[in-house]
């Protein structure tokens, strides 16, 4: 692999980016919400916080959620309830590394696919492994970039605006360590990967972005789960995740780089 | 500089190219020539390590299409039939990409960038998004793109296509540089006046090899060479003079002009004024006929069916 034309289509792909008004709020728009949102409004509920007597496993809607998590027993209703909140949206924080890197890498291929660009590249020295290298990260790289941002804002900011102490504490939970860590860059790859293989068959980044839409489903369903108090999300379910999303990952890639080959694109790909 | 032995192309069962045997020598320019679908894209695209061929072989610059494709790729420069530009770049983004992509040192790109940018006229645009620039002014950018690593082979596909007759210049100047230089120049063209002024052989294709020549020895071996003579009046008595002689064949008569077939034009063609004149002609104008490369073509790709 040579490394400068790589780092030559990254920065090419770079240049875009920064001049795409679609793609900038594709990569900013989403981190925004999904950091805000909780922590105003965690903002409004920091009263319900010192007023809530403590609770218990009987009580009400939230029991069911206490059975799963013995350890908030001896905390209030409001604590419970903003906790529920803040883990819902955390789990949306997975969502990033899927929408922003499936707007990247579908704008760049079928963009490339609209203006006739592969031809001539691909008439250059780059290898088409490296191409798909370089396109891959520099959908994947925004993508991760954003999420760890909107995860630091977040906890730095949830610092001050979460009145709980033993609320906060629960954020710091090696689980989302495990989440942001390990499962993001690999639902990034898968998103990429997808990404890749739609592209191949579509003309148009909005049929890439409405067909790979579908892929924040199991994320929205695992969030809705968890507040229905069906599922518990811990470090060994993510653990269990990554290594299915991992596993998906290779067999997608598979397709893709069959997919990404140079023939094809020039004969296959219309 | 480019070979091929019996190259064929096969997409499924459409053949586009079929047992192509051909020779293009370093610092040639060479036109393929053929009706739109008769596979002169799909011929370049094998000969640029585009795609594969189905069978047969080729070698550009001494290395083998599809097992020196790296080799070749660093060699080669192409002007594809669209632009393929980035829009949203400038026209010197663009190229420094592509200059990048070539392994071109930062002095060596700006250097070439600034060089070809003003011969092709685009030094005073060379800061403004290309998706600004005129459908010409593309393909301008596009031609620069292509020689910018100083390829030993370039593959022009239509470089004339979308410019004004002034561009068209620039662009047919610019080509005749790239020989003077020492480049091998294959143009896939429509444009046959473009091949004509250019070409030092061209190609007639149709899916497969038509015929090959100079276009000077493609116009003899089709309609051999013709002498016009043009005179004040043309009487029977004068025609007859001139049919009378052993070397003229096929006279043909148009009003006061009269066209003869002769083997040797240079020798002969004083004894034709000769013979008008003691018959009584007063000539005009004595002239030697060219078919345009034009009628050489549509006949050979007529007679391909």
């Amino acid at each position: 692999m040579n490394f400068s034309r790589v780092a030559a289509v990254l920065r090419r792909e770079m240049q875009e980016i920064s001049k795409s008004r679609g793609l900038l709020m594709a990569i900013f728009l989403p981190p925004l919400l999904i950091t805000t949102l909780p922590l105003i409004g965690v903002g409004f509920l920091g009263r319900l916080i010192e007023s809530e007597p403590a609770m218990s496993s009987s009580s009400g809607d939230l029991g069911q959620i206490l059975q799963m998590m013995p350890e908030l027993r001896d905390w209030t209703a409001g604590e419970v309830t903003v906790f529920i909140i803040l883990q819902q949206f955390l789990t949306f924080f997975l969502m990033m590394p899927l929408v922003i890197p499936m707007s990247i890498a579908g704008q760049s291929i079928v963009g490339e696919k609209q203006n006739k660009s592969l031809e001539p590249l691909l008439a250059t020295p780059i290898r088409t492994g490296e191409l798909l290298f370089a396109k891959a990260t520099s959908a994947v790289v925004p993508a991760l970039g954003a999420t760890w941002a909107a995860y630091i804002v977040f906890l730095v900011l949830g610092r001050f605006m979460i009145p709980s102490e033993r609320v906060y504490s629960a954020l710091l939970n090696p689980k989302w360590l495990v989440a942001m860590i390990v499962l993001a860059p690999l639902l990034s790859l898968l998103s990429v990967s997808i990404a890749v293989t739609i592209s191949a068959r579509v003309n148009d980044t909005r049929a890439v972005q409405q067909i790979g839409g579908f892929i924040v489903l199991p994320i929205v369903i695992l969030g809705v789960a968890q507040t229905a108090g069906l599922i518990l999300l811990n470090t060994t379910t993510f653990l269990l995740g990554a290594v299915l999303v991992g596993a998906l990952d290779l067999l997608i890639l598979r397709l893709g780089v069959r997919l990404f080959q140079r023939e094809r694109i020039l004969t296959r790909w219309k | 500089m480019i070979e091929t032995h019996h190259l064929s192309k096969t997409f499924d069962k459409f053949t586009a190219v079929e047992d192509l045997d051909l020779a293009v020598q370093s610092g040639e320019i060479f036109a393929f020539l053929g009706p739109n679908g008769a596979g002169k894209t799909t011929t370049m695209r094998m000969l640029a390590c585009l795609i594969g061929p189905t069978t047969g072989e080729a070698t550009v610059a001494g290395f083998r299409v599809g097992r020196d494709d790296d080799e070749i790729r660093a060699r080669i420069g192409i002007l594809t039939e669209t632009p393929g530009l980035y829009e949203k770049l400038n026209a010197v983004q663009n190229l420094d990409f592509f200059g990048r992509l070539h392994g071109l040192d930062a002095t060596t790109r700006n250097r070439q960038i600034t060089r070809y940018l003003d011969i092709l006229g685009l030094g005073d645009r060379r800061k403004e998004p290309v998706g600004n620039f005129s459908k010409g002014m593309k393909q301008k950018l596009s031609i620069a793109r292509a020689v910018l690593h100083e390829p030993q082979v370039v593959f022009f596909d239509e470089p004339t296509s979308a410019l004004d007759p002034e561009s068209a210049k620039v662009v047919r100047d610019f080509i005749a540089e790239l020989k003077s230089e020492g480049r091998t120049i294959f143009l896939c063209t429509h444009n046959l006046d473009e091949a004509d002024r250019l070409a030092d052989r061209v190609g007639v294709f149709k899916r497969r090899l038509i015929q090959v020549d100079t276009p000077e020895n493609l116009r003899r071996t089709l309609y051999g060479q013709r002498v016009l003579f043009r005179a004040r009046e043309l009487t029977d008595a004068q025609i007859g003079a001139l049919q009378a002689l052993p070397f003229a064949h096929d006279v043909t008569r148009n009003g006061n002009s009269i066209s003869i077939a002769l083997d040797d034009p240079e020798g002969m063609t004083p004894q034709v004024v000769n013979a008008l004149v003691a018959a009584g002609a007063a000539i005009l104008e004595v002239r030697q006929e060219r078919a345009s490369l034009e009628a050489v073509y549509l006949d050979l790709v007529g007679k391909e069916g």
